[in-house]
């Protein structure tokens, strides 16, 4: 199969990295931007994909050399050609102090791909909207809410967790106002 | 103190500085401990792609705080407030209790 490099999608990309890394006994879950990226149909465009491993960054270098894909710095990885870049992050896979337990299992034709649940997707853009003040995370949060079944109440009961009822408040107004 | 758990030196150092003053830069703790603006950096690093430090930068400065999605974070914090309380008085008066209210431009000291 020839893959355009230059145009993958980060869907494929995704994939085809996930699908590389378990055929070498590595396993990984999709965290962050490209989560939105995939559940909003590239309404949200990200540009890097963020995963979970608790391989070693050794381990993972080795295996992503065989597609192109070299270590930039201590966890980013590019492929000459690729405009998309992957970075492992540090385990584990949380959403503020909350482990994560429960993945989405997305079947494409390039691999499996395990990524967050649009529910925790939506905390882990939360997540950064209520820290760090990130307008575009809310915006994020939004569109995944809005083009995937959440459970609100568990996002809400979180929210009140990591004492952020207030900016919650504001999410759901939004929502609201966002489905009429 | 807590060199032993985290490996080295340094990085109680900058823990001890997030912890009393929330943010903190490479140069400014190595003026502060008289130590090599490099040995800081290197930590620093090393706590961010542990997901323990985040950055930013303001103008030319790479700030660094506790990253509030570090998932540990609050058992790190009850356990940096332990070993600060057995710091000796002396270091915490020579590093740790600089002023931080700000000063209007051009007030003479």
């Amino acid at each position: 199969m020839t893959i355009d490099w230059r145009r993958i999608g980060i869907k494929k990309l995704a994939a085809l990295i996930s699908e590389k890394l378990r055929t070498k006994g590595i396993d990984t879950v999709l965290v962050g931007g490209a989560c939105v990226s995939i559940y909003t149909k590239n309404r949200y465009q990200s540009f890097d994909l963020d995963f979970v491993t608790h391989a070693t960054i050794k381990e993972v270098a080795s295996v992503l050399s065989e597609i192109g894909f070299l270590r930039e710095s201590s966890r980013h990885f590019t492929r000459h050609d690729c405009p998309l870049f992957v970075e492992f992050v540090a385990p584990p896979i949380a959403v503020g102090k909350e482990p994560i337990k429960a993945q989405t299992e997305l079947k494409t034709r390039l691999g499996l791909i395990v990524l967050l649940t649009p529910t925790d997707c939506v905390k882990d853009r939360l997540a950064a909207y209520y820290h760090w003040n990130d307008p575009q995370a809310l915006d994020q949060a939004l569109m995944v809410a809005g083009a995937q079944k959440v459970r609100l109440y568990e996002i809400k009961k979180w929210s009140e967790n990591e004492g952020h009822t207030e900016k919650y408040r504001e999410f759901a107004k939004r929502l609201k106002r966002k489905k009429g | 103190m807590l060199e032993g758990v985290f490996g080295n030196i340094t990085v109680e150092k900058i823990l001890f500085t997030l912890y009393v003053y929330g943010e903190g830069y490479p140069l400014g703790m190595a003026r502060t401990f008289g130590d090599s603006v490099n040995r800081f950096q290197q930590q620093l690093k090393r706590l961010e792609d542990a997901g323990i430090v985040a950055s930013r930068l303001i103008g030319r400065v790479r700030v660094y705080t506790f990253n509030p999605r570090y998932p540990f974070l609050g058992e790190l914090k009850t356990l940096i407030e332990k070993a600060f309380e057995f710091l000796p008085e002396k270091e915490k008066g020579a590093y740790y209790s600089k002023r931080t209210r700000p000063r209007r431009t051009g007030k003479p000291l």
